[in-house]
């Protein structure tokens, strides 16, 4: 699994703070360890903005049951006759 | 750990749902007395629920004693930021101040693919990453024996996903129309 693991661990701050240091220095050393972290924190940076595209569906979703839904009718016109002028 | 995980779409449902009885009417009326449109409101709720999901959701969560005065909270403040920007599409990474400063260009495009490509482990790694889930969660969630496949299946997706990652930026040009 080759370092997929400690760069998670170091990543999400699991990694104890003896090895964390170690960890640094060999990236210090080692450029290609360096670039694997960086694709690494730029997954997450990926799996986050999915999670948020997805999750904001949900919420659209909802809102749209409740706009359309005959049980939420008086809730709904409450809210729209707050902006009536 | 936290115990605020909303595993499946009814969970979220339910969640989003009881939210909006509870506090959309104080948003609306809020960005009514503000001069903004219904859209707006709506559009600063949905935001306002999706930077409270990832609160809830991550490791250190809190505990909000008032949840509809939370809500209205961050709702005024993007209302205010919202107002201050003068448009109506800022993105939402803007006003999140938890965002790494490190979203890079063509992070669209390589997302589409990875949804069309790799839709399992986006999930499974979605599950995990992003709505907190644990490893036996996932297992139980995506049909694995046990932890260790779990696991072993997490890495496996990372490793994959990083790959492709990697490829896009050596071969930037492969995710560009």
């Amino acid at each position: 699994m080759n370092n997929i693991k400690t760069i998670d661990d170091y990543l999400l701050g699991n990694t104890a703070p003896g090895d964390t240091l170690l960890f640094e220095a060999k990236m210090l050393l080692n450029s290609d360890l360096r670039e694997d972290m960086q694709h690494q924190q730029h997954t997450y940076s990926i799996i986050r903005q999915y999670g948020r595209q997805i999750i904001k569906a949900e919420i659209k979703a909802v809102q749209q049951a409740l706009a359309t839904e005959p049980q939420y009718k008086s809730f709904m016109q409450r809210i729209v006759n707050l902006f009536k002028k | 750990m936290n115990n605020n995980r909303l595993l499946t779409v009814e969970m979220r449902e339910a969640f989003f749902t009881a939210l909006y009885k509870k506090a959309f009417p104080a948003v609306g009326r809020h960005v009514a007395r503000m001069g903004g449109s219904l859209e707006e409101a709506q559009d600063i709720f949905q935001d306002t629920l999706v930077i409270y999901y990832e609160k809830v959701t991550s490791e250190d969560a809190d505990i909000v004693v008032n949840e509809k005065a939370y809500l209205l909270g961050i709702a005024k403040k993007l209302w205010l930021q919202h107002y201050k920007a003068g448009s109506k599409n800022q993105p939402l990474d803007d006003m999140d101040l938890q965002v790494a400063a490190d979203e890079r260009p063509a992070t669209g495009k390589l997302l589409h693919y990875l949804e069309t490509a790799g839709k399992k482990c986006m999930e499974l790694l979605k599950a995990y990453y992003y709505d907190g889930a644990t490893v036996s969660d996932v297992a139980a969630q995506f049909g694995y024996g046990g932890i260790h496949s779990a696991t072993v299946a997490k890495y496996k997706c990372l490793e994959k996903v990083r790959g492709t990652v990697k490829k896009n930026s050596l071969r930037y040009a492969d995710f560009i129309e």
